[in-house]
């Protein structure tokens, strides 16, 4: 047997869902011998309990990854939901990616379609925030604007002065008010049904470590519009013009200062 | 010593994510980290950062899991640029992966499945390899595996497979001790028989870790000390080859690092005790 032909006929094997048994009675290109003719079999263990080595280091390797990567999905589900959700996941997206940090960037768009997100309509929330973690926690390193670099910057710059999120900050628009219970599975307390009302939250990373927290409407309207490039007059013009009885010269400080020790943003390019 | 003058380390130990903090503080007494290069292909954050300062303390060696040698599929260009970005910034001692496939068709297992010892694979293989060291301008060392299964298409012994591509190749070779004995065992191979066929010139580099006995097989899990035997084994390979560079390998179950670090001093004694037998030996 070929090379590519041997590899593709053992990579389908151990992807079986269902285990290198029922993917043998499937296989419609082993050769005459059957996969004796492939793999040597002996008294300690058959050709079928050999390969089956491989196909259970596969799944429970990934398996391991994901528990790691999406504790609080796992979490919500227990051990059995989480398993069989899995399992499927990894026949719809197969790892294609040399890291096994990229395994499970699309597990929110498959839970979106998968009965599991009827019974628990959070779901895919929950995946989404949990991947945001792990992709902020490895996003490009870029200087922030921070209290140094704000200081650098001339009265006369500032009408005109353009930010945008820095590539480690994520802005989420999710259906669920899910922080609460993402804190509790943090804490191991226990957690309950988040209530359906859309909730934006800001992932972002100071030095190494990376937060979260639910921004309000004001806030968000602010953050979206730095990414249309914007000037600083325009976000100041918004946040005036949506404050209700507050100070608005009050109410732009405080985002800004939090947003600066936040280390969220970068300056962008003129 | 080594046909490409690379150095003898010392002991090492393998850098995992629960150390960091550890090592960049306390920067024990170990010769030198080895990093699984995929853990550091990132865009930014903290795995580079660690590793920065890591490094401004310690030789470092960039240890693969993922080029998929073996793999009929192309070689991941884009992966094999980042890799060799990697080693251009942190400029490890060398660079090693794994004498396996990884994957096929476009995907990835994330594990390491043996090839079938053939001459086929042999050149496959080799050419493979001539291609990275190419764009890594620097020799690649490939390390045996573990194996569960025999292919019935083999033509050779598996240390003659080892040793036909690193000569085609002209790469080095990682040779792990713990490989070794558990494919001994699954095999029913003389692991003795293994060490004393490998070209000695080419042997950079020994892994040690433990494994699991589940009766009927060994299997390579990295979870557990390593056992006496392997170590028994380790002394064997020293009296052979010499002082070679070794690395403490753990993945999983992992303990508090100066646990490891008794493992790393007990290598350097057997090391050392072991390469005076080799120059007792010698000189009689």
């Amino acid at each position: 047997m070929r090379l590519e032909e041997l590899q593709r006929l053992i990579y389908r094997l151990v992807v079986a869902p269902n285990g290198v048994g029922e993917g043998l009675t499937l296989e419609e290109s082993l050769p005459d011998g059957g996969l004796e003719a492939v793999i040597i079999g002996d008294d300690r263990l058959s050709a079928e309990q050999r390969l089956d080595i491989y196909a259970n280091a596969y799944f429970y390797r990934l398996l391991d990854v994901f528990k790691e990567d999406f504790p609080a999905t796992l979490a919500v589900l227990g051990e059995t939901d989480f398993h069989n959700l899995i399992t499927g996941y990894l026949v719809e997206y197969p790892p294609a990616e040399p890291s096994v940090a990229h395994a499970g960037q699309h597990l929110a768009d498959f839970i979106r379609q998968h009965p599991l997100q009827k019974r628990a309509t959070f779901l895919a929330d929950l995946a989404t925030l949990e991947r945001a973690l792990i992709e902020s926690f490895c996003a490009s390193d870029m200087d922030p604007l921070d209290a140094t670099a704000m200081h650098t910057i001339g009265p006369e710059e500032w009408p005109s002065l353009q930010m945008r999120l820095h590539p480690a900050s994520q802005l989420l628009e999710l259906d669920h008010t899910i922080e609460p219970l993402m804190r509790s599975v943090e804490r191991g307390e226990s957690w309950s049904y988040p209530p359906r009302k859309a909730e934006t939250i800001l992932v972002w990373r100071r030095d190494t470590q990376v937060f979260y927290r639910t921004v309000e409407t004001l806030e968000r309207d602010a953050l979206l519009l730095t990414q249309t490039r914007a000037s600083f007059a325009s976000i100041c013009a918004l946040i005036a013009e949506s404050c209700d009885k507050a100070d608005p010269t009050v109410v732009i400080n405080q985002l800004l200062s939090r947003w600066i020790a936040d280390e969220i943003f970068v300056r962008s390019a003129a | 010593m080594n046909r490409f003058g690379l150095p003898d380390l010392g002991v090492g130990v393998g850098l995992r994510r629960p150390h960091y903090s550890h090592v960049i503080t306390e920067r024990p007494s170990v010769g030198w980290f080895e990093v699984i290069a995929e853990n550091f292909i990132v865009d930014g954050g903290r795995p580079l950062q660690v590793l920065e300062q890591i490094r401004a303390n310690y030789p470092v060696v960039l240890h693969g899991v993922s080029l998929s040698i073996g793999s009929t599929d192309p070689l991941n260009r884009q992966h094999l640029k980042n890799l060799a970005r990697l080693a251009q910034r942190f400029e490890p001692a060398w660079v090693s992966d794994h004498l396996c496939w990884t994957g096929v068709g476009g995907h990835n297992l994330h594990d390491l499945l043996p090839l079938p010892y053939t001459d086929e694979a042999v050149f496959h293989v080799a050419g493979r390899i001539r291609q990275v060291q190419e764009a890594l301008e620097r020799p690649l060392l490939i390390e045996n595996v573990s194996s569960y299964l025999t292919y019935a298409d083999s033509a050779m012994t598996e240390w003659d497979f080892l040793s036909a591509i690193a000569e085609e190749a002209n790469c080095g070779i990682l040779l792990d001790i713990n490989n070794i004995f558990v494919s001994a065992f699954n095999h029913r191979f003389s692991p003795t028989e293994y060490i004393e066929s490998v070209p000695l010139d080419r042997v950079v580099q020994f892994h040690l870790a433990g494994h699991s006995d589940y009766g009927f097989y060994l299997l390579d899990t990295h979870d557990h000390p390593i056992r006496p035997e392997v170590w028994e084994l380790y002394e064997y390979a020293v009296r052979r080859f010499g002082r070679v560079s070794t690395l403490i390998e753990r993945d999983d179950n992992i303990p508090e690092f100066p646990e490891l670090m008794i493992e790393a001093n007990e290598a350097q004694r057997r090391a050392q005790d072991a390469a005076s037998g080799q120059h007792a030996l010698a000189t009689s």
